[in-house]
């Protein structure tokens, strides 16, 4: 504060944290974010302070309420199922998998979408084939439905439906990594460092990458609720993860037995899945705003 | 002015949800509901003909709604009462039986067969002969293997069925047999349109006589979409004075707690089979009705006599005080199920009520066993089977408790469990020590207990767990089969059970209760205690 | 323009024929016998697999094959399905329908929702009602949708016991199908009661329509507000206020105009969104739909029924969302290219 009073004229903060002061500006964002990193705490640090494993069945302990119901007891917090497995274990268990694989398969499809949209952003020749045009029809379809199709094609299966989730996300990244860098080669920045004989790979990596990164978290986050969505989709109609690995879509689908006898033991992962994606889509929607307004400024 | 096209908008929406909601609380289709009736069943059947699948889905569908037979059994009293034979006759030695057929009695009128003629004679004899023959050009028709006639013999007890006259059939027997009748009454004992197949065969397509069947039930059926429900409608000119609905769905559900669902938003009038853990609730709502009777079956923990020492009755004597039915009865049962002394069900007139059972002490059952030179190192197998039966189930979990109850005298138990086909064969080589199995009756008569499950033939067909045989009791149950009162034969039956509690081939252990579930506008509809449910004469209330 | 129509049809039929090229294929992919995989067919004897064999043209090269196959897809012929035994064709006809159904209706009413409360807080930018507007909306563009199905079945039906849960229609009914479409079906019907009939259907209707289009609604009513909010700082509308049109003529005159039609094929395409919710939800209501069917079909390893299952979803999709645009095309000339989504 001392400093950039003196030296004000000095002080440019950088485009990005320009966007995090206006993304900060926003309380909704910042308790969004604050949400999404305990549940990234709570993922990392979860198994070690359950005090139950995610499959070990208790016959002496079947459908258990919650603590907070008359006859629920406090040594399961979130009650248990049809099994005897304590809810809240498998919630974050669940979540683990549920939400670690989806950082993981926006991940990948990001490389690759990336890498493919630069590649045909920066080749003309490629600018206007029929690609492009399948690209937008693919972008029109939900991902849930090209997932769907492709795991009707590979089989059920964890490893499956991760490999057609991510097919099902890369089109998006292709699209705006590729309108991103048409743009930029346009650029006065890119003309001059072509001009001093840059190599495309080099532009890319050194001027338009760095560039990129607030277009591509705003995108990943979008992917990551979808994600989310989709694979817990997929485990609920028991086509992705199979029982008896822990993951919220299909704990949905194993509660739907004793739903209306046990609701609890589909309301804690379903309000699971569902506040992540709260938290996911409050930080998207915080960045874009922040950035929208950065770039107002 | 945003204002205003808020207030208008808010307006608009309050009249599309007030249109909605007075729709849909408005409950007018009341005349519909009136007029039919949704069964939510468990399962598709595999035919509409009894006579080829003993499978309760099956008999389900087919035995009641589609069919009658020659005798039927009184739900309320077991007895056995006319069906289509207004009476019978049986000869003084027991080998003749003559039944007089009742007259008017109108077959289905469908868009694929219209009858030309009453049921008659002919009727009765293609029915029987179809299985009994195997010349009989239907016999070998849809794969056909007519489980429970063979199983129990029934096709070398008749010797002939003979046509006096359109009305009168005889049927003469091999051998004399009381429960004969009672075979004539179950499920599978149908009546099937002699015209309909003789049609059919003319038509080249025989095989449509189980797959859209023509009875003289009280419903005639209409469409079957595998999977997803089948539709019957009333027979107009059915022969009994019932009240039949104009309209019988089932609606295939095999999910249990879809069906408990449905059941409470009135989409399913009745359901199959409601899981244990959902009778509390239904129990608890007011518009649904819990009926529950006591089954015709009998859970046991059978020994293998064969084995020692399991060979010897005063150890088999220890082992069944040593545990404690009435708690098993609780965690297994939850309840429902009634404790059993003997192998018959109280629902059945051969029920000894005052049958003495083997009480629980522990003190007694360690001297017995000390007595006999079994020591704190004996160890043994308790085979449960890995399947779920209304007369056992959770057999893993009874022999977990068994498990600890034989500890306190002494004795170690490994649990053993395989695969249920797999089980089932190595059962019958008698690999166990002891099994925790059952059974349920298809008929009311007591012999289907006694013969199957200690009878020395039984061991080689494969339903005498024990494999016990004692000369004695088969003499006593052959004899009871040769009286027709049942008074003689109840008192036969006693000494059966005396020699069963004395030698404790099995230890009884429950006669569980079964279930049915409707909704409180449904009347008349009686549990069947021998099988499948039945729609006739069952209306629903304004 | 024609040639803007040429191009749009040249891709269509290009995209249809890559999905029928996958069809095809998949039927080799596919465990089993890839004559068996096309044809739904299991052979018992090898003059029938012969027989089959020429049928297909498989004595033929590869693209003589598929060829054979696309003028099989043509007459109608798309194999039998191996649970049912019944034509694919004739299977899918009796689900797509109730699915476009549901959807349909689905969509209908998420725009009712949508577009009004997008007005409401795009007009009310950065005020009170917008940011309530906006945050529920978030809210509901989270919520999984097959976990919101099944709150729904246990408030509105097990509890109040208001709505049924299964099914299109009570099973006392004995509606012939026609169309597909129930609504239209029990008009077409000889049934004494229609009201009663479709007062029940329309019950049967709610909930599942309710799920899917809550989702749906919440997206449109973000890209309305989005619309609304850029529409309202351009220049022609501060150019209106300065005419002295008061606030409601400038909504109504100019407003409202400008912030639909340029939207209007993004509201259309949230159709593909809700059929695919629809077919989640279906499975949750034991609704007759696509893809109840199609999930069945995926357990049971039903390869004819997958691969024409994935033809008939996949082509409905590419041919809906390309004449989308060829309409928007003809309405909106001067656009060049569909806008990617805000919201």
């Amino acid at each position: 504060m001392l400093k950039s009073s003196l030296y004000q004229e000095e002080q440019y903060p950088s485009p990005m944290s320009q966007t995090w002061q206006e993304f900060k500006k926003s309380h909704v964002a910042f308790v969004g974010l604050c949400a999404l990193i305990f549940f990234i705490v709570v993922i990392l640090v979860g198994p070690f302070v359950t005090p139950y494993s995610p499959v070990e069945q208790n016959t002496d302990a079947l459908l258990i309420p919650p603590a907070w119901a008359p006859n629920g007891g406090i040594s399961y917090m979130l009650g248990t199922d049809a099994l005897g497995r304590d809810v809240l274990t498998r919630v974050i268990y669940g979540s683990r998998v549920t939400f670690g694989i989806s950082i993981f398969l926006v991940l990948m499809a990001m490389l690759v979408g990336v890498f493919i949209g630069a590649f045909a952003g920066m080749n003309r020749g490629v600018r206007s084939s029929f690609l492009n045009h399948l690209l937008d029809s693919t972008m029109a379809i939900p991902t849930l439905l090209i997932a769907i199709i492709i795991v009707a094609i590979l089989g059920p299966g964890l490893v499956n439906s991760m490999w057609a989730i991510t097919l099902a996300l890369i089109p998006q990244f292709i699209h705006y990594t590729r309108d991103f860098v048409r743009a930029e080669m346009e650029k006065e920045y890119v003309i001059a460092a072509r001009l001093d004989g840059a190599s495309s790979m080099h532009i890319f990596i050194h001027s338009i990458l760095p560039n990129m990164i607030e277009m591509l978290v705003v995108q990943g986050t979008l992917a990551l609720s979808i994600a989310i969505l989709d694979i817990s989709a997929l485990g609920f109609l028991s086509l992705g993860v199979q029982a008896p690995v822990a993951e919220l879509g299909a704990m949905l689908s194993e509660g739907l037995d004793v739903a209306y006898i046990a609701p609890w033991s589909i309301a804690a992962p379903g309000a699971a899945i569902f506040l992540v994606i709260v938290s996911v889509n409050i930080v998207g929607d915080g960045l874009r705003s922040a950035l929208r307004n950065r770039l107002r400024h | 002015m945003t204002r205003l096209v808020l207030d208008t908008l808010v307006k608009y929406f309050a009249l599309v949800a007030v249109w909605f909601l007075a729709g849909c609380l408005e409950h007018s289709n009341a005349n519909l509901r009136k007029s039919g009736i949704v069964y939510c069943s468990e399962g598709s059947p595999s035919t509409f003909n009894p006579q080829l699948d003993t499978s309760g889905t099956t008999v389900d569908a087919s035995s009641h709604q589609l069919y009658d037979r020659l005798l039927e059994f009184d739900p309320q009293t077991s007895k056995i009462v006319p069906g289509l034979a207004s009476s019978w006759k049986v000869s003084r030695d027991g080998l003749i039986y003559t039944f007089q057929l009742r007259k008017q009695v109108s077959f289905h009128t469908t868009p694929y067969h219209e009858p030309s003629r009453f049921f008659n004679a002919n009727d009765v004899m293609f029915s029987i002969n179809r299985w009994r023959d195997k010349n009989h050009p239907f016999h070998n028709i849809s794969d056909a293997e007519y489980p429970y006639f063979f199983s129990l013999g029934l096709d070398s007890l008749i010797k002939d069925v003979v046509r006096i006259n359109g009305y009168r059939v005889e049927i003469h027997l091999s051998k004399p047999d009381s429960s004969f009748l009672a075979n004539l009454a179950t499920d599978f004992a149908i009546i099937l349109s002699e015209e309909y197949a003789e049609n059919l065969l003319a038509q080249n397509t025989p095989q449509r006589l189980d797959e859209e069947p023509i009875g003289t039930g009280p419903f005639k059926f209409v469409k079957y979409q595998k999977d997803r429900h089948i539709r019957y409608a009333r027979h107009e000119g059915y022969w009994q004075e019932k009240d039949v609905v104009q309209q019988l769905v089932y609606d295939i559900t095999p999910s249990s707690s879809l069906r408990l669902a449905k059941l409470m938003t009135g989409e399913c009038d009745v359901i199959s089979l409601p899981a244990h853990s959902e009778l509390d609730i239904i129990r608890e709502r007011n518009n649904l009705v819990l009926d529950e009777k006591p089954g015709l079956n009998v859970g046991y923990w059978a020994f293998n006599t064969s084995k020692a020492p399991f060979d010897n009755p005063e150890v088999r004597r220890a082992l069944a005080m040593a545990i404690d039915k009435t708690t098993i009865l609780e965690a297994v049962y939850f309840g429902s199920a009634i404790k059993a002394t003997g192998l018959i069900p109280p629902s059945s007139w051969a029920y000894q009520a005052d049958l003495r059972d083997a009480s629980y002490n522990p003190l007694m059952a360690r001297e017995l066993l000390e007595k006999n030179n079994i020591g704190s190192d004996f160890e043994m197998d308790i085979w449960a089977m890995p399947v779920e039966r209304t007369y056992n189930p959770n057999a893993l979990m009874m022999a977990e408790l068994i498990q600890g109850y034989l500890e306190q005298v002494g004795i170690t138990v490994n649990i053993v469990s395989f695969e249920w086909s797999n089980f089932r064969r190595r059962l019958q080589g008698g690999a166990h020590d002891s099994v925790l199995i059952g059974w349920s009756a298809d008929n009311g008569d007591p012999d289907n207990f006694y013969r199957p499950l200690l009878s020395c033939a039984a061991i080689e067909s494969g339903t005498n767990r024990a494999k016990w045989c004692n000369p004695l009791y088969d003499e006593v149950i052959n004899e009871a089969l040769t009286y027709d009162d049942v008074e003689t034969r109840a008192a036969l039956y006693q000494t059966a059970n005396a020699i069963v509690a004395d030698q404790m081939p099995l230890v009884p252990i429950a006669h569980a209760y079964r279930y049915q579930a409707f909704r409180n506008d449904v009347t008349n509809l009686d549990i069947n205690p021998f099988g499948g449910i039945r729609f006739g004469g069952v209306k629903k209330l304004q | 323009m024609t040639y803007y129509l040429l191009r749009r049809l040249n891709l269509l039929i290009f995209t249809l024929l890559v999905l029928c090229l996958a069809s095809f294929y998949l039927a080799f992919l596919f465990p089993g016998d890839e004559l068996t995989n096309l044809s739904g067919v299991r052979f018992s004897t090898e003059s029938e697999r012969l027989q089959s064999f020429e049928y297909y043209q498989f004595d033929q090269g590869a693209f003589l094959q598929f060829i054979r196959y696309l003028e099989l897809l043509w007459q109608g012929e798309w194999g039998i399905s191996f649970a049912s035994n019944e034509p694919l064709l004739q299977e899918i006809s009796t689900f797509l329908p109730a699915s476009i159904e549901l959807s349909a209706y689905a969509l209908i009413l998420s725009l009712l929702i949508g577009i009004p409360l997008g007005f409401i807080a795009g007009l009310n930018h950065n005020k009170l009602t917008d940011y309530t507007i906006f945050s529920v909306s978030l809210l509901g563009y989270s919520v999984p949708v097959f976990w919101l199905a099944l709150l729904f079945i246990i408030v509105f039906a097990l509890q109040l016991g208001w709505f049924p849960i299964s099914g299109r229609l009570s099973l006392l009914y004995d509606i012939p199908h026609q169309t597909g479409f129930i609504i239209l079906d029990i008009l077409r019907s000889d049934l004494a009661d229609k009201g009663e009939a479709i007062k029940d259907a329309m019950l049967h209707m709610l909930l599942p329509t309710l799920s899917i289009s809550i989702v749906t609604s919440t997206i449109i009513l973000r890209i309305t507000r989005r619309s609304v909010i850029e529409v309202m700082s351009q220049e022609y509308i501060k150019a209106a206020y300065t005419r002295g049109l008061n606030h409601s003529q400038v909504i109504f005159r100019h407003g409202i105009r400008n912030a639909i039609l340029p939207i209007m094929p993004q509201l259309a395409l949230q159709f593909t969104t809700l059929l695919t919710n629809a077919m989640i939800v279906e499975t949750i209501f034991s609704w007759p739909g696509i893809g109840n069917w199609l999930i069945q079909a995926i357990y049971q390893g039903d390869y004819p029924a997958i691969r024409a299952g994935m033809l008939a979803v996949a082509g409905l999709v590419v041919i809906f969302t390309v004449s989308i645009d060829i309409m928007h095309k003809l309405i909106d000339p001067k656009r060049l290219n569909r806008q990617r989504v805000k919201i």
